[in-house]
């Protein structure tokens, strides 16, 4: 209970700054959108039969305009605010920690004489951001049917074609990175985040039970799960001549190691903060 | 009761305490005196678990510090421990979502007697106003002991007095209170036991009546005694 009550806080605590990050990102992608779409719908407009052909947008415009064709064609104003959310939540990974020391209110005092697992204080910073991570994800999913929408209410119907949402995830970079078509894709690439981030939480933790010296343990201790996560693929790739394991084999070696980096994070995180944690 | 026995601790290469041995009772004020860097305030932190310790041993009621002991013990740090952000409101929220033992009534009763405002923010709580906020957090949990950290450190006339009345008033009755300063002053005819600290060490003990009655000290006295030695 005590858990659920913290994650509730921390969400509470940072909702305003993914309020505006949402805002951003919608505000980004509706105006490139509609400026594209405008500009092309005036461009056709206007253009003589002898220009077809020599159009000076990056990708030209099929004889029907297709939402597709709207993705591929601002996938700036997708990235741009895609950049500064993995900017914000990048720094979050450690202002989640440091805003309880750091200032006038040292709300770490608090936290840690919550009558609970201090467990508890650790898990709930984690879904706290993940929450916040697939918040920003589905949010996106969100937006994607509205601006198919804006796209409709913008082309003239004898000016439009349908497309599949599943093309248009694929024809976006930006979608694609963020939304992988593959599940076993979209665990790779957010089950490695979460490690990261796992390991980032130790490091911290590392820093603010041992102080000086607990930032040469914390970059000690992300340098060697670097080389943990990494040694698999460097030293046992497939790439590499004369190896001794199969792929198969190469492959569930470097799971294993994901989850032992994973499991050594977790395990030791909790316990710095149960044991070794200075205020 | 609150038994420290022969706590340690290093802090970058310094004895921050060396062998830290006193008990606190219930029902009894017991001041933590020394000067600045004597160890106060990690002694407290150590027993609240807000910092580890090198050896030696911490029960409260015979019992070893878990997260059950914060239901027990209330600690009133010598700073704010709620984010700045949070209205006053919000904080009481919090303390009765966090804590069984969170009192409303009495934490109700308290931002009258200090004159507290619900809407105002955490953050613009000036110093005295602050610490009367900070020790209506401690007071306001229905805990067998308190520890306050230098409660009357740099805050005016008006609200050291009020602080001073909560320490003769029913609230603090029946509790052990632990509490450190470095200028005992008007505290001094309140304290039921003093323990003086110099260098991360005890230098006395003692019961302040007895020392008044058998040697005819008083705090001040044994303070000159110890610290102008």
């Amino acid at each position: 209970m005590s858990y659920l009550k913290l994650v509730h806080m921390e969400v509470h605590r940072f909702r305003w700054v993914i309020a505006a990050l949402m805002g951003i990102t919608a505000i980004f992608q509706f105006g490139g959108l509609i400026a594209t779409l405008a500009s092309e719908l005036s461009r056709r407009e206007y253009r003589l039969p002898q220009d077809i052909g020599n159009s000076s947008i990056p990708a030209p415009a099929p004889d029907l305009l297709t939402f597709e064709w709207a993705m591929f064609n601002t996938q700036l104003w997708f990235i741009l605010p895609m950049l500064l959310s993995m900017a914000v939540l990048g720094l979050y990974v450690f202002i989640i920690w440091y805003r309880d020391w750091i200032g006038r209110s040292t709300f770490i005092y608090r936290l840690l004489m919550l009558p609970s697992a201090r467990r508890n204080l650790y898990f709930a910073k984690l879904t706290a951001f993940l929450l916040f991570v697939f918040g920003m994800v589905s949010f996106q999913l969100a937006l994607l049917p509205i601006e198919h929408l804006v796209f409709k209410l913008v082309v003239p119907a004898d000016l439009r074609a349908d497309s599949h949402i599943v093309d248009v995830i694929g024809i976006n970079q930006a979608l694609a990175e963020l939304i992988p078509r593959k599940f076993e894709q979209f665990l790779y690439s957010y089950g490695l985040g979460t490690i990261v981030v796992l390991a980032i939480f130790t490091a911290i933790l590392l820093e603010r039970s041992y102080r000086g010296i607990g930032i040469l343990y914390g970059l000690l201790y992300l340098g060697a799960c670097a080389l943990a996560v990494a040694f698999p693929i460097i030293f046992l790739g497939v790439e590499v001549p004369y190896t001794y394991f199969y792929p198969a084999e190469v492959y569930a070696i470097e799971l294993a190691m994901c989850a032992l980096v994973g499991g050594v994070s977790v395990w030791l995180g909790t316990r710095l903060l149960a044991r070794k944690i200075t205020v | 009761m609150i038994e420290v026995t022969d706590i340690r601790k290093r802090y970058r290469r310094r004895d921050v305490l060396s062998g830290v041995t006193f008990a606190a009772d219930k029902g009894q004020i017991t001041c933590l005196i020394g000067l600045n860097g004597a160890g106060k305030s990690t002694i407290l932190k150590a027993i609240m678990g807000l910092t580890p310790i090198a050896g030696g041993s911490i029960r409260i009621d015979g019992q070893a510090p878990g997260p059950k002991l914060y239901e027990k013990v209330a600690f009133v740090p010598d700073r704010l421990t709620m984010p700045s952000g949070m209205k006053l409101i919000e904080a009481h929220r919090f303390m009765a979502d966090f804590y069984a033992g969170w009192n409303g009534e009495r934490a109700g009763e308290l931002m009258r007697f200090f004159g507290l405002s619900y809407s105002d923010r955490i953050g613009s709580l000036s110093k005295g106003t602050a610490a009367k906020f900070n020790l209506l957090l401690g007071l306001s949990q229905d805990s067998d002991y308190i520890l306050m950290d230098e409660p009357f450190a740099g805050i005016d006339l008006f609200s050291r007095e009020a602080i001073t009345e909560v320490f003769t008033s029913e609230l603090i009755e029946g509790r052990g209170v632990l509490f450190t300063t470095h200028e005992i002053g008007e505290m001094e005819h309140l304290i039921d036991r003093a323990v003086l600290l110099q260098g991360g060490k005890v230098e006395r003990a003692f019961d302040c009546d007895e020392m008044r009655g058998a040697e005819g000290k008083s705090v001040i006295d044994v303070m000159r005694e110890v610290y102008r030695a």
